[in-house]
C-alpha cells in the first residue's frame, strides 16, 4: 500500500498570495494512499527539509511529494533530501505550484482548485514511481581538438597540462590558423607570430600531445566519454620520419606559380611546399592538384633531389579510428572575400584587398617583407580608406551580426600603415566604433588622436576605377549626412567574419547543432556558452562567432576546464530519466518489432540496432536497442512507436496516463 | 494450367522458395489465400478478378514465414505492401520471390526489387478512384457533418480488429490496443472507444497506407475504415510528394525531418 507524503511550501509569499495553502493542503490529506500533508513557509530551507526527512522515517512514506516551485529550480535539493530520509530519490516528485499556478493566476478560489488538481495529479504519478539507479558510464580519457588555431593550440595545451592525452586534428598543412597570418596584434601591437610559434612548438613537443596535420574528421560515433573518431590522414607524399625539413624540394620544385593561400593569394609557393617557414610540423606536403608529376605523370624532380629519399608518390589516405572520451571544437572562421561586394568592384579592384590581405601586406614575413605597396603596382599608397562594416550588420547582405573584430583591427591597420607610410593619408569609414575590452578603447584614441587617422562616421555606396586611383564614395554622416569623396591608392575592407567553408557538415558529422550562419550553437547563451547541445562536445574560439584572440583563448581554458572535470573522474553518473525498448524473455524477447522508426527522429542518434541471436548464432530477432549514455530523455521516440515497446523512465505512459487520468476524474 | 500455377510449380520444383502464398477456389467457389507447399499442388492456384485479398500480411506471420522461403502472387498492392515491408525491416528481399501481375492480368517477370520498384513508379500510385470520388465527397462537409458521419459509422463497429488483422502494415506482434497498463484502447465496444480505436489505427498508418482498402473489405459490418487511411496517403502525398511503398529504402514520413518539409498542417 502506498504511503505518500504531500510537502506544500507557501514559498514566502509567492505561492500563498494567491493559493490558500491551508486549503490544499486539507484536500491533498483527503487523498487516496495520502499519509501525511502539512505546510511550511519556505520548504527548501533547512527546517524545512528535515520536515520531509522526519515525515519519511516517522510516517513510513514510501512516496514524497514536494508542491513548491519549478523541478528545474529545487527538484535536485528534494530528491536529496528524500534521499536523506532512507527513500530512493526518484520516488520524489515536484507539484509545480509556483510557475505553473500561483504567478500566473489571480488569487482565487479557482487558483485554489487548480494548485490542489496539481497536487492530485502528481500524487497519482508519484504511486507509479520506480526506485530508480543512476546510470555510469567509463570515460576515457583522451580528448579530440578539432582545429590547430589558437583556440584549438590553447585547449591542447591546457588538457594536455592536466595530464590527459590530446588528439589534435588540423586540416591544412600546419597548425597556427589565422593567428599566424596576423602581422601585429592589438591592442599592444606585438607580432602574432613571435607570441605564437612557441605555443606551436610546444603543441609539437608535448608528450601528451599526438598532431595529425593535414587531416580531417570524416565521422564521429558514440557519447560523452565514449567517442570514436574517424579520422582521414591525406597523404603528403611524404615519409615523415625519412624527412629532415632541408626543404631542398621546394626550391627545387618547378612549378612555382600556385597562388598562396597563407598570404591570402598574394605570393606563390611550389607545389611542394610548406605553407610558412615557421610552420608546425615543418615538413613539405604536395599538393596533389598541382603537382607536374600528378597532372602529367613525369617530373619526380622533388624525388630526385631529396636527399633523405623522403618523397612517396605512392602515399594514399590514411583512415585511423581514434577513442576519446571529450571532443573540442575548435575550427575557427573565415571572412568575406573582396568579391563579396558588387559595390566595391567585386574583387576585381586589384587594390581593393581584405582585412587578412593587408596582414599579409604589413608582415615582416609576407610577400612585401612588411612594406606596405600596392598590389596592382607595387607602389606605396598614399592614400588609403579602411571600409569597417564590410558585409557585417548589413541585413541586406544576410549578415545582421557584428563581426566585433572589424573596429580592433581597422584601427590597428590604420597605425601600421601610419608608422610604415608617415607621409600617407589613412582614412577610416566606420558605422560605430565597437572597442569594448581591456585598453582597446584607449587604442583607437591613440589611433585618431596620436596617429591622426581620419575616422569618417558613414557608409561607402561605392568604389570605383578612374585613371589608375581609387574614387571612394561616401557620406559622412556627422556634417549634416554631406557626401565624401576620397581619391584614394588602396582599399581596405574591414570584411564579415563568416563560418569556415564546411562547418555545416562538420557540424553534421559531430551531431552539434549550428545556427543559421552555421556558426555552431552553444548549449545556453549565458550559462554554457562552452557546452554544445551534444554533451561532451566543447566548443573554443571563431567556431561559434568571431572572437578575437583574448576571447578564443579564454574560451579555450574554459573548454579545457571543461574536459579536464570530464576526465577527473574514473566514471560519469548520470540521471537514468532516459528511454528503454522493453525486454522479456524468450519467445518473446521484446515486443519491438524493429521499425526503425525510432531510429530517424532521436536527436542524439541514442537508437541502435541490436540483435538476438540463438546459440548457434542465427539471428532471431532484430530490434532498437537504446544507448543510455546518448539518451536524453526527450520521449520522442516515445511517441513515435506504434506498438508501445518504448517508454520513458521517470516518465512512463503508465505515470502520464494516471495523472491525466487524476485530472478528468472526480475526487 | 495457368502461368502463375507453372511458374509455382518451377519454383516449388527447384526448391528456389518452400511456400507459394496465392489465391485458390474454395469448395464453394470462393476465393480464398493457399499456401502452396507441394509442387504437384500447384495446379490449384488460379488468378481472376475476385481476387483482391491483400496477400502480403501472410509474410511477416510466423506460421508462414517459418516455412522457409516465400513466393508471393503479387497485384500492384501486393508489391507496395512488400517495398513498404522491406524499407520497414519486416521482410528481406532475399526471402521473397515475387509473381506479379499486371494490370491485365498477365505474369510480370520481376526477378529483383528493382524491376518491381520500376513496374511500380510506372503504375498509378494514387487512391482507387471509386474511394477518392467518396473522399471528395465527404471533404466537401463541413467538420460537424463529416464528424456526425463517422460517428454514426462508427457506433457500428463491433472492436473484431479485422481491419488490423487484413492490413499488410499492422504487423506489429503487440498492437497498442493490446496494451492494459496502462489501457489507451477500451476494450469493449462503444462509439467513443470505437473512435479512439479507428483515429489510432489511421495515425499508425499515416504515410505507411499503400491504398490496398483490404481494411474496409475486411470490415464485417461494412465500415468504410479505408478512407481514412487513404485520406491520409492522399494527404502525405501532397504535403512530402512520397508514395509509400515504392523503393526498399523508403524514408518514413512521419519519422524524417527535412528542413523544406511544409509545416501547414501545424496549428
Amino acid at each position: 500500500m502506498a504511503r505518500i507524503g504531500v510537502f506544500i511550501c507557501h514559498c514566502g509569499e509567492n505561492i500563498s498570495a494567491t493559493v490558500d495553502c491551508g486549503k490544499v493542503c486539507e484536500a491533498a490529506s483527503k487523498l487516496k494512499h495520502v499519509a501525511y500533508a502539512t505546510e511550511y513557509k519556505y520548504m527548501c530551507s533547512d527546517p524545512g527539509q528535515s520536515l520531509v526527512k522526519n515525515a519519511i522515517i516517522e510516517h513510513k512514506l514510501t512516496g514524497v511529494v514536494v508542491s513548491a516551485c519549478s523541478p528545474r529550480m529545487h527538484e535536485p535539493t528534494f530528491r536529496k533530501a528524500t534521499a536523506e530520509g532512507g527513500l530512493n530519490p526518484f520516488l520524489c516528485e515536484m507539484a509545480n505550484l509556483r510557475e505553473h499556478c500561483s504567478w500566473v493566476h489571480e488569487k482565487g478560489e479557482a487558483t485554489t482548485e487548480k494548485a490542489i488538481d496539481i497536487v492530485r495529479t502528481l500524487v497519482e504519478k508519484v504511486k507509479r514511481n520506480a526506485a530508480l539507479q543512476p546510470i555510469r558510464v567509463p570515460v576515457t580519457k583522451a580528448a579530440l581538438v578539432i582545429g590547430g588555431g589558437i583556440a584549438g593550440i590553447q585547449a591542447a595545451l591546457d588538457i594536455a597540462n592536466c595530464g590527459h592525452k590530446v588528439i589534435m586534428v588540423e586540416r591544412s598543412p600546419s597548425i597556427g590558423g589565422h593567428m599566424s597570418q596576423l602581422s601585429e596584434t592589438f591592442p599592444t601591437l606585438d607580432c602574432s607570430q613571435c607570441i605564437l610559434t612557441p605555443r606551436m612548438v610546444e603543441v609539437l613537443q608535448h608528450p601528451n600531445i599526438t598532431l595529425y596535420s593535414y587531416a580531417e574528421v570524416e565521422q564521429l560515433d558514440g557519447f560523452i566519454g565514449n567517442f570514436v573518431a574517424k579520422i582521414r590522414k591525406k597523404a603528403k607524399s611524404l615519409d615523415e620520419k625519412a624527412c629532415t625539413g632541408c626543404g631542398l624540394c621546394i626550391t627545387k620544385c618547378p612549378q612555382k606559380k600556385i597562388p598562396n593561400e597563407f598570404e591570402e593569394g598574394m605570393g606563390f609557393r611550389p607545389a611542394i611546399y610548406v605553407p610558412f617557414p615557421q610552420a608546425v610540423p615543418n615538413r613539405p606536403v604536395i599538393d596533389k592538384a598541382n603537382c607536374t608529376y600528378y597532372i602529367k605523370g613525369k617530373c619526380k624532380v622533388c624525388e630526385i633531389v631529396c636527399p633523405t629519399k623522403a618523397i612517396r608518390f605512392d602515399q594514399e589516405d590514411e583512415v585511423i579510428d581514434v577513442e576519446v572520451g571529450a571532443v573540442v571544437v575548435a575550427t575557427g572562421f573565415d571572412i568575406k572575400r573582396a568579391d563579396f561586394f558588387p559595390e566595391y568592384g567585386y574583387g576585381k579592384l586589384k587594390d581593393v584587398i581584405d582585412g587578412l590581405q593587408f596582414e599579409r601586406l604589413a608582415s615582416a614575413s609576407g610577400p612585401t617583407n612588411g612594406e606596405i605597396l600596392r598590389p596592382s603596382d607595387g607602389q606605396k599608397p598614399k592614400n588609403i580608406v579602411f571600409i569597417a562594416c564590410a558585409g557585417s550588420r548589413d541585413p541586406a547582405k544576410g549578415i545582421a551580426y557584428c563581426s566585433k573584430i572589424c573596429c580592433m583591427y581597422t584601427a590597428k591597420h590604420a597605425m601600421l600603415y601610419k608608422h610604415k607610410v608617415h607621409e600617407g593619408n589613412a582614412h577610416v569609414f566606420y558605422m560605430d566604433i565597437r572597442s569594448a575590452g581591456k585598453n582597446y578603447d584607449e587604442f583607437v584614441r591613440r589611433a585618431i588622436e596620436e596617429d591622426h587617422v581620419n575616422y569618417i562616421r558613414g557608409r561607402v555606396s561605392t568604389v570605383y576605377e578612374r585613371d589608375g586611383k581609387l574614387i571612394v564614395k561616401g557620406v559622412d554622416t556627422l556634417l549634416g549626412a554631406q557626401p565624401v569623396e576620397i581619391v584614394a591608392d588602396m582599399v581596405v575592407l574591414a570584411t564579415a567574419g563568416v563560418a569556415n567553408p564546411g562547418a555545416e557538415e562538420l557540424a553534421q558529422r559531430l551531431h552539434v547543432s549550428y545556427d543559421s550562419h552555421k556558426f555552431f550553437a552553444e548549449a545556453h547563451p549565458k550559462l554554457k556558452p562552452v557546452e554544445t547541445n551534444t554533451a561532451g562536445i566543447f566548443l573554443a574560439g571563431a567556431c561559434q562567432n568571431p572572437k578575437d584572440i583574448p576571447d578564443s583563448v579564454s574560451q579555450a581554458s574554459g573548454a579545457a576546464v571543461k574536459v579536464a572535470a570530464l576526465f577527473s573522474q574514473s566514471e560519469l553518473t548520470r540521471e537514468p530519466l532516459v528511454a528503454a525498448v522493453n525486454r522479456f524473455g524468450p519467445p518473446l524477447y521484446s515486443t519491438c518489432v524493429g521499425c526503425f522508426m525510432c531510429q530517424p527522429v532521436c536527436p542524439y542518434q541514442a537508437i541502435e540496432r541490436e540483435e538476438i541471436k540463438s546459440r548457434d548464432g542465427k539471428v532471431i530477432k532484430s530490434l532498437a536497442k537504446i544507448n543510455e549514455g546518448l539518451c536524453q530523455g526527450c520521449g520522442t521516440c516515445v511517441a513515435l512507436c506504434r506498438s508501445k515497446s518504448i517508454d520513458l523512465y521517470g516518465y512512463t505512459n503508465e505515470q502520464v496516463y494516471t495523472e491525466v487520468v487524476a485530472l478528468l476524474n472526480d475526487y | 494450367m495457368s502461368n502463375i500455377a507453372a511458374k509455382a510449380k518451377e519454383l516449388l520444383e527447384s526448391k528456389a522458395v518452400q511456400v507459394v502464398i496465392g489465391y485458390e477456389a474454395g469448395p464453394t467457389g470462393v476465393v480464398r489465400p493457399a499456401f502452396i507447399t507441394d509442387a504437384a499442388k500447384a495446379d490449384s492456384l488460379i488468378y481472376n478478378e475476385n481476387c483482391v485479398q491483400n496477400l502480403a500480411m501472410y509474410l511477416t506471420k510466423h506460421e508462414v514465414k517459418h516455412i522457409g522461403k516465400m513466393g508471393i502472387v503479387a497485384t500492384l498492392p501486393v508489391m507496395r505492401s512488400i517495398m513498404m515491408l522491406i524499407s520497414e525491416q519486416q521482410v528481406v528481399p532475399e526471402n521473397i520471390v515475387v509473381l506479379g501481375i499486371a494490370e491485365d492480368g498477365k505474369l510480370l517477370d520481376i526477378a529483383d526489387m528493382n524491376v518491381m520498384h520500376s513496374h511500380i513508379e510506372k503504375s498509378n500510385l494514387g487512391n482507387p478512384t471509386k474511394d477518392q470520388e467518396k473522399l471528395a465527397e465527404l471533404n466537401k462537409l463541413s467538420i460537424e457533418e463529416r464528424f456526425k458521419f463517422w460517428e454514426q459509422e462508427m457506433s457500428k463497429c463491433i472492436k473484431c480488429y479485422a481491419c488490423r488483422q487484413s492490413c499488410p502494415m499492422c504487423y506489429c506482434i503487440r498492437c497498442s490496443t493490446d496494451c492494459n497498463q496502462p489501457q489507451w484502447i477500451p476494450v469493449q465496444s462503444n462509439t467513443q472507444g470505437n473512435m479512439d480505436w479507428h483515429i489510432l489505427r489511421a495515425m499508425h498508418l499515416a504515410g505507411r497506407c499503400i491504398s490496398c482498402g483490404e481494411c474496409g473489405r475486411a470490415c464485417p459490418v461494412n465500415i468504410p475504415c479505408h478512407l481514412l487511411t487513404m485520406q491520409l496517403s492522399d494527404q502525405a502525398y501532397n504535403y512530402f510528394k512520397v508514395h509509400a511503398g515504392t523503393s526498399v529504402d523508403m524514408k518514413s514520413v512521419m519519422s524524417t525531418f527535412e528542413p523544406n518539409d511544409k509545416e501547414s498542417f501545424i496549428i
